[in-house]
């Protein structure tokens, strides 16, 4: 089975362009033109994994992220042509698990896809680990508090997960970068930052008052005993 | 407002020793206080010239008076006494001998003056039957000079005064007050010629004359305080609309562009607030549309790049695309896919150097800090760098004595612009060897990039961070630079608080020299590499 991909891009040269690119990579590209039919292009086409232009008529890619990420832990990739610090968060805390600057080139592309598509590569530590009050099946994919299952995208839970397999580990952002991005090279640490928050917003009794994601002041984060 | 000079030296009058530096101070500074004290020091010497020729004049006045009056009182004590003694039965000698006696309660009757003396004129042969000299009322012989004495002699009509000082009591010679001593002549019957001396006291007219000067002081001063106190008040209501326009115009100087003078009234000061009110809108207005001109540019530059993104990603795709399969192509389309691809990536650096610096240009610019050692910085670029320095046949050498400290800074920037000196290092540098110096001291972090290429004239290093603009046009490019990159280095560096100084020679080569706060915002003393040959050429 060929894994799907959503290019949701309002030009269609440069979806076409993606298009070409991804399917010479063997991948399977669907394609949708305007924000407001994304959601539902989404659910039909049910991907893998989504491209999704931060500028889009109809509905703004911000938005298209927040109502895909409210149904499906699907990882989304943002396309932007803005590196701006404002844009760039707004689109990370309204869901996406990583962004692409425009112009980025096919290699970079490709290799972004894949370490979002790759399985989660903590799986093979055990089957389930404890964190403070929580409970993560790694079979599974899934965190419980007690009874309650916590819904977690891929990405937050990956990043769980590799902080709670070494707790006593401090862990700096390159190190959950690589590990959990699969950056090779130094980038962007905010992708660390937001998605810690937004981590905390679903894990934490006290987002404010953090006890399983410790910042480590200076250095990065620990997983909470 | 007024109290903007004083308010400066707030405390200045608890110290004395200051007291001349703040009134300099204070004379230098306020039209108010220099206005007051010459006032004040003017109209001083006035009252002060006033008051001398008042008290002179009413002091002479009492004086003269008094001298009259005792003049008088002496006068008629003489008459009254000659009289009686010329009344007197001379025949009998004791009563000649008590005429003494007699004269003394003459005088008493006749004068108010207690003071007295009698004594027998000199020059006369001695005689028994005389009566003989006295002093009466505290009157001592010592007072009577020879002068008057010798004067009262001479002639026999006429009344002859002279000044004394008068002891108060007999115990404290040293107290006086003034007086006068009046002397004549007395006939006595058979017994010659006398003299009679009264003194005066006139020490309740010395009186009057202090009570006179003492008012006169009190007043003059009370005149002067009033005088002071009335320039301070007028200079106040025509130096306060000047020191207001003074201040509205410094906040307008400091961009406060919404300042303006009240206007109210119709006087000289109405009119300059309304003149000045008048440039202000108008600088006012000036600016926002030179503001919004600039913006509007600015927002421009921003959008068209922003625009180019979309395209030349899709170009970028393509010309990689192409580029991959390249092997598949005959030679010329091979050839041209290699160009596209190389073109393209170099469009691709310049839309984004063209966008950092309208960003620059937009002011949204924003430091990313972390502590980082620029030595390390200089290693990682020197390593980037070693294959493309290889090809040229450079070698880049680092000396650094200093600067391994971690220092906040943007790591990201700072890379951009040592990668940024170090390839023009390596284009200009004809091969010749580069070294890179790093070095620290307790204010600043610097790296020097030294390389000994062609240099350039003194006109071209007054260019060098001009947007788009090349040493040599001439000159072919081995490494494609987009023009901008030390425009951007240069706002990268300050940005930082640092700066970057460059020296060049033709033929001698350059050196550019990047220089950093070791403290955010902290102040740089110096650099700590000196920038030019002879020190870099000894390392």
């Amino acid at each position: 089975m060929t894994t799907r991909i959503l290019v949701v891009d309002d030009d269609t040269a440069l979806a076409e362009m993606i298009g070409i690119v991804l399917r010479s990579e063997g991948f399977d590209p669907v394609f949708c033109a305007d924000g407001a039919q994304a959601v539902d292009a989404f659910r039909q086409a049910s991907p893998d994994l989504v491209l999704l232009d931060l500028m889009l008529p109809g509905l703004d890619g911000i938005e298209v992220a927040e109502r895909i990420r409210a149904s499906s832990g699907t990882p989304i990739i943002m396309l932007t042509a803005k590196s701006d610090t404002a844009d760039v968060v707004r689109g990370l805390e309204s869901g996406a698990d990583d962004y692409m600057v425009k112009p980025f080139n096919p290699k970079e592309l490709v290799a972004r896809v894949r370490a979002r598509l790759r399985p989660s590569s903590a799986g093979a530590a055990s089957q389930s680990v404890q964190v403070g009050d929580l409970t993560i099946d790694v079979a599974a994919h899934e965190v419980r508090r007690g009874d309650t299952r916590i819904n977690l995208t891929p990405l937050e839970f990956d990043l769980l997960l590799a902080l709670a397999n070494k707790p006593q580990q401090v862990f700096t952002r390159e190190m959950l970068l690589e590990q959990v991005w699969g950056y090779h090279y130094k980038a962007d640490t905010r992708l660390v930052n937001v998605h810690v928050q937004r981590l905390r917003a679903k894990v934490e009794h006290d987002p404010d008052n953090p006890r399983i994601v410790q910042t480590v002041r200076g250095v990065g984060y620990r997983a909470g005993t | 407002m007024t109290s903007a000079a004083l308010r400066v030296d707030a405390a200045w009058w608890r110290r004395p020793a200051e007291w001349p530096a703040a009134i300099v101070r204070a004379w230098s500074r306020s039209l108010q206080f220099r206005t007051v004290l010459i006032t004040v020091c003017l109209s001083g010497v006035a009252i002060l010239v006033t008051g001398l020729v008042i008290s002179y004049s009413v002091g002479n006045d009492l004086y003269q008076s008094r001298l009259d009056q005792a003049l008088r009182d002496a006068d008629r004590a003489q008459q009254q006494v000659q009289s009686s003694l010329d009344a007197t039965d001379a025949s009998d000698p004791a009563t000649v001998l008590g005429l003494g006696q007699a004269v003394k309660t003459v005088v008493q009757g006749a004068s108010s003056s207690r003071m007295m003396a009698f004594s027998r004129a000199p020059g006369q042969p001695a005689d028994p039957q005389a009566p003989t000299d006295y002093t009466a009322g505290g009157m001592r012989p010592s007072l009577i000079s020879p002068q008057l004495s010798q004067a009262v002699a001479k002639s026999s009509g006429t009344l002859y005064s002279q000044s004394v000082a008068l002891p108060v009591d007999a115990d404290s010679p040293s107290r006086t007050h003034p007086g006068v001593i009046v002397g004549s002549q007395i006939h006595l019957p058979t017994a010659g010629t006398y003299q009679l001396f009264l003194g005066y006291d006139l020490s309740d007219a010395e009186q009057t004359l202090n009570f006179v000067q003492r008012t006169l002081l009190l007043a003059g001063i009370a005149l002067i305080a009033l005088i002071g106190a009335v320039t301070f008040v007028v200079v106040r209501f025509v130096v306060a609309p000047i020191q207001l326009a003074a201040a509205t115009s410094r906040r307008l100087a400091a961009g406060d562009l919404e300042v303006r003078i009240p206007e109210t009234g119709e006087d000289v000061f109405t009119t300059l607030a309304r003149s000045f009110n008048a440039m202000a809108d108008s600088l006012q207005r000036q600016i926002t549309q030179l503001a919004t001109l600039s913006q509007l540019q600015q927002r421009f530059v921003s959008d068209v790049s922003h625009e180019l993104r979309t395209p030349l990603t899709t170009i970028r795709l393509a010309s990689e695309h192409l580029h991959d399969r390249k092997g598949a192509f005959d030679e010329t389309t091979s050839r041209t896919a290699e160009l596209l691809h190389a073109q393209v990536e170099r469009f691709d650096l310049l839309l984004s150097d063209l966008l950092e610096i309208s960003r620059y240009d937009a002011g949204s610019v924003s430091l990313e800090l972390e502590p980082a050692s620029l030595v390390r910085l200089a290693e990682d670029a020197i390593e980037e760098f070693e294959p493309l320095a290889r090809a040229n046949g450079t070698e880049l050498q680092l000396v650094a004595p200093g600067g391994y400290s971690e220092v906040p800074m943007d790591a990201r920037r700072v890379r951009r612009v040592i990668r940024n000196l170090i390839g023009n290092a390596i284009e200009h540098g004809e091969g010749e060897p580069i070294d890179i110096i790093v070095d620290s001291n307790a204010t600043a972090v610097a790296l020097a990039v030294r390389d000994r290429g062609m240099g350039m004239s003194e006109s071209d290093v007054g260019h060098v961070f001009d947007r788009f603009w090349r040493a040599d046009p001439s000159r072919r490019r081995t490494i494609g630079g987009t023009g901008l990159g030390l425009a951007i280095s240069q706002e990268d560096a300050l940005i930082h608080g640092g700066v970057i100084d460059v020296w060049s020679r033709p033929g001698e080569g350059s050196c550019f020299r990047l220089t950093l706060p070791r403290r955010r915002g902290g102040p740089i003393a110096e650099s700590p590499i000196p920038l030019g040959p002879a020190e870099t050429e000894g390392s």
